[in-house]
């Protein structure tokens, strides 16, 4: 299991365009990922269950990666967030 | 879906509604009057290009957005300028009004909804001011997606047409 912590930046928080974003980007992965803030935990390969969690500019999100490639993926993820989010 | 919950509509934890079996393809209906476009019509990439999903836009002629079916609303933004609900069949439905509009913060829209709330088809869920909102420079146009795209074989809009709020718009078969 990978985890690793990101503090979003977007001022708009995590609304539906980068949650679109990250669950294309999760899909590509064989592992499970997971997104987990304070109001929750959502499946990071299906969108509305990361627009469920409506985070904010400023929340920490917590990626767990866990099972094939989960390093890769945990990589891929990270650099993803720190580009788009 | 539990007897407890099925009598206050509200489950304990936010777990995804569970699917119902169907017989022949899932109807979706117009959640606003104005003109039905393809997705791929929409300026911005993220629903021109189906990231969110496929679905279909429609540029609204009022300010009322009402439920396209019955099922479940899962989430309405804080700022009212998009929904997110479950169909009956399990359907997921995203109901973006507007581009770019979570920049509003909620100016010109009304949230008529809650989260976890049952609804049936034609229930109203936000109100807005398509002028208003055209007057700051957004474009207005609502796409309507379906998140779960990949668990349809077939998803069949019916664009290209003046719609009625309540006009079978969409059609999904597994």
């Amino acid at each position: 299991m990978q985890s690793f912590t990101h503090v979003i930046q977007d001022p708009m928080g995590l609304h539906a365009r980068p949650a679109g974003m990250l669950a294309k980007a999760a899909i590509a992965w064989p592992c499970s990922i997971t997104v987990t803030t304070s109001a929750g935990t959502g499946d990071a390969k299906r969108l509305m269950s990361i627009m469920r969690l409506a985070a904010k500019a400023g929340n920490e999100l917590t990626v767990t990666c866990d099972g094939d490639r989960e390093e890769e993926a945990a990589a891929a993820i990270k650099a993803f967030l720190k580009e788009n989010l | 879906m539990g007897f407890f919950q099925k009598l206050f509509g509200k489950p304990a934890d936010p777990a995804p509604s569970t699917p119902q079996p169907s017989a022949g393809p899932i109807r979706l209906f117009a959640p606003v009057t104005g003109e039905a476009v393809y997705i791929t019509e929409v300026s911005d990439p993220t629903f021109g290009e189906k990231i969110l999903g496929d679905g279909i836009a429609i540029k609204p002629a009022e300010g009322k957005i009402l439920a396209p079916c019955d099922g479940t609303v899962e989430q309405i933004f804080e700022t009212g300028h998009a929904v997110t609900l479950t169909s009956a069949e399990g359907a997921e439905i995203l109901i973006h009004v507007g581009l770019d509009t979570v920049e509003l913060k909620g100016k010109h829209y009304t949230i008529r909804a809650h989260d976890g709330d049952k609804v049936k088809r034609g229930d109203l869920l936000i109100e807005f001011d398509p002028t208003a909102i055209a007057a700051e420079g957004y474009d207005i146009i609502t796409p309507i997606v379906i998140c779960n795209s990949d668990d349809y074989s077939t998803i069949k809009p019916h664009a290209g047409q003046s719609v009625a709020a309540g006009d079978l718009i969409l059609e999904l078969e597994k």
